[in-house]
């Protein structure tokens, strides 16, 4: 395959640096994702993205000279797996951990950080909490959380016509946050909430929560579905002609894989897109150009987009630290702007959250190719919304 | 009519008393010495989950062992000690010291009242209704979010001392796998006198002819009902420890793959010697990490193990290891 042989390429160039270049002590990166199951499609998008940027700032030289090195275990996005694989990583002594996919994971491994003098940074996981009650200062998060999604889906919710919506959301912590923060968001708009749907994670058969939404009578779904449950969804959706009957919109499921999966069915559907490779800024083009020469035919997707914004993020800190012990980057970490494909993005020191901006679209063919494509984009200061006062890890 | 007495000669044959005592202490001294011996805290962090592993095979297997039955839901009473711990310890509900007697004593009282119904009903009926019985436990604990929010699991915060005991030495690799060690060959030679107690003898004697035992005036239900709570009770303890190491109680302590893995792990180590479950569990953990880093496709070698082992190896890593002990000795 091409695309290896130039990752090949690129690692073998890094290899061949001068020694004293690499001799220093490297950055050691543990990355507890879901290799298998429900959430498997959006974990080898996050390693994917982690080895795009290794292998770039290896062949570059490594961080300051400091080799990037990377190990992977699957946690099958179960939070007790995720919590063993990510301590076996940082007793192994890869303490810098990043990219587990679902929230529950983050917050299974959260209260643990500081026994195994790790640090942690959420690249995907997007339930409120992490940056809220259950915020500790080893853990990070780049990616927008569920309030911000909130904040980006509310002007849109008004300018819609539908006045009656159903909840179609997986039943872990973020599906029940974004339950929560539509059904609010639908409520000061006046708009009713007539179904929740919780469906557990893996379902296979949505035959049943696709026929009480058409039962409930909503004109509008909003769906908080991926990876493998979202095409599932979708797939059936379209077979029972839920996506012609009503309004399909969400948050992680208007994504490029998902569309990839569902085909035509998907154009037109709307929803809160995190990243876009069709971003018109000078470092995204740039990511996007790399991106397209390593793995050819392909660019790079929502959560390869928001994971490569955490090796950015976390690049800048070390250099900023001086130092790869997990202990200093934690410590480098917050208070500082980093310049990221999404523009300069500051770490907030009250909750650990990157601010950057969030953006809400459709998807429709761009360059010849059905892709999710950003029609409204949320400056950071509002897509952000202000720090939770249950986190009180500043000072 | 066969008295149980007499029945001591169908009993599972074991190795010569004296080499096995010795060995098993020497065995005992070696692992307590383990953490004193520069070991990583990596090795003893997956030695204290390969041990809670083998107290969960033990129970699983010495319900095969003494009843001759095949629980396919043994991950219910694993689950059971570590959400009894962990729900209560979370929202307040109970003096801490009270949470931790409970957790130890109601997967066995419960197993004991199910035991009275489900014992009864011999082969692969008994196997369905004990997965039954823990999904729909598994179902509760996922459904009901106020419990210990679903499938995300819920943090339990222990206070500093339980019982005049610093709980951070329940989550400390070194003194945690002291502790586990320790409690696990408790566990081994508790179960092992209960074998050879007339109890326990009458327990094999109903397993091998349940209506013989019956006739010659045996009461039978109630001593399968207590072998079966005294294996749920091994791996309610289990699950008590996992939680107090992990500090973590998720739904997936009750799925039924984990009850599945137990099994696996009492099968390759043999259910013929009490020993013999927690013999494979720490093989089968140790061999899963090993495969499990080589290859994302682990399971598929798990099963053509077990198939070998199954095989060639009808009772197990503890069959294999007796009958060599007792090739020596003869």
């Amino acid at each position: 395959m091409g695309w290896t042989m130039r990752l090949g390429g690129a690692l073998a160039a890094a290899m061949m640096l001068p020694v004293a270049a690499m001799a220093q002590e490297p950055l050691r990166i543990g990355v507890p994702t879901a290799l298998t199951g429900t959430y498997a499609d959006l974990g080898s998008q996050v390693k994917r993205a982690i080895a795009f940027a290794a292998a770039e700032a290896n062949a570059a030289g490594g961080i300051d000279g400091h080799k990037v090195e990377v190990e992977y275990l699957d946690t099958e996005a179960k939070p007790d797996l995720a919590r063993r694989q990510a301590e076996k990583l940082a007793l192994q002594g890869n303490k810098v951990l990043i990219g587990a996919i679902a929230s529950g994971e983050a917050l299974a491994i959260a209260p643990l950080l500081a026994r195994w003098d790790a640090l942690y940074i959420a690249t995907t996981n997007k339930s409120d909490k992490i940056t809220a009650e259950a915020c500790v200062p080893r853990m990070f998060r780049v990616n927008r959380p569920d309030s911000s999604d909130a904040a980006t889906m509310a002007p849109w919710l008004k300018g819609r016509s539908e006045e009656t919506w159903a909840v179609m959301a997986a039943d872990i912590a973020w599906g029940r946050d974004v339950a929560a923060s539509f059904g609010k968001a639908a409520a000061a708009q006046g708009k009713k909430v007539v179904l929740e749907n919780f469906s557990a994670l893996g379902t296979n058969d949505f035959a049943t929560y696709i026929q009480k939404i058409k039962d409930s009578g909503a004109k509008g779904v909003w769906v908080a579905l991926a990876g493998r449950d979202a095409v599932n969804f979708a797939m059936q959706a379209k077979q029972a002609g839920l996506l012609d009957s009503a309004t399909v919109a969400g948050v992680s499921f208007v994504t490029d894989n998902t569309v990839a999966s569902i085909g035509d069915a998907a154009k037109g559907v709307a929803g809160i897109i995190n990243y876009s490779s069709t971003l018109d800024n000078p470092a995204n083009k740039a990511f996007v150009a790399a991106w397209e020469k390593a793995y050819p035919g392909t660019t790079p997707t929502n959560f390869e987009g928001e994971t490569y914004i955490a090796m950015q993020v976390l690049f800048q800190a070390v250099k900023a630290a001086g130092s790869v012990k997990a202990a200093d980057i934690a410590k480098a970490l917050p208070g500082r702007t980093y310049a990221t494909i999404l523009g300069d993005q500051q770490m907030r020191r009250e909750d650990n959250q990157l601010v950057g901006p969030n953006f809400f679209g459709v998807v429709e063919v761009f360059d010849g190719k059905l892709r999710p494509v950003v029609k409204m984009s949320v400056p950071a200061e509002t897509a952000t919304v202000a720090p939770s006062p249950a986190c009180k890890i500043a000072g | 009519m066969t008295s149980p007495a007499t029945l001591t000669a169908t009993a599972p044959a074991r190795p010569a008393r004296a080499p096995g005592s010795v060995l098993a202490l020497v065995v005992l001294g070696t692992g307590c010495l383990l953490p004193f011996a520069g070991a990583s805290p990596l090795l003893l962090s997956l030695l204290v989950q390969a041990i809670i592993g083998a107290m969960l095979a033990t129970g699983v297997g010495f319900l095969v062992r003494q009843n001759g039955m095949v629980s396919f839901g043994h991950a219910l009473f694993f689950g059971l000690g570590g959400y009894v711990l962990g729900v209560p310890m979370a929202h307040g509900l109970l003096p801490p010291e009270m949470a931790v007697l409970l957790a130890l004593l109601v997967p066995a009282l419960l197993a004991f009242l199910l035991g009275l119904v489900i014992t009864r009903i011999p082969g692969v009926a008994f196997s369905m209704l004990s997965l039954a019985c823990a999904q729909t436990f598994y179902e509760v604990v996922l459904k009901v979010r106020t419990l210990a929010n679903g499938d995300d699991g819920m943090s339990v915060t222990f206070p500093a001392r339980l019982f005049g005991l610093d709980v951070g030495l329940l989550q400390d690799p070194r003194s945690m796998y002291l502790i586990c060690w320790v409690l696990l060959a408790a566990v081994l030679v508790g179960l092992w006198l209960f074998t050879r107690s007339p109890y326990g003898l009458l327990t094999l004697a109903i397993r091998s002819n349940e209506e013989r035992a019956r006739f010659i005036g045996y009461e039978t239900v109630v001593p399968r009902a207590a072998v079966y709570a005294l294996s749920a009770g091994v791996a309610g303890l289990a699950g008590v420890l996992a939680t107090f190491y992990n500090g973590f109680i998720s739904p997936d302590m009750m799925h039924w793959t984990l009850s599945g893995s137990a099994l696996v792990m009492a099968v390759i180590g043999g259910t013929r010697a009490v020993w013999g479950p927690a013999l494979g569990a720490v093989v089968f953990f140790f061999f899963k990490e090993i495969v499990g880093d080589a290859t994302e496709h682990w399971p598929a070698v798990i099963g053509i193990t077990l198939i070998v082992v199954t095989l060639c190896a009808p009772a197990g890593l503890s069959g294999l290891l007796a009958r060599l002990f007792a090739r020596r000795a003869a």
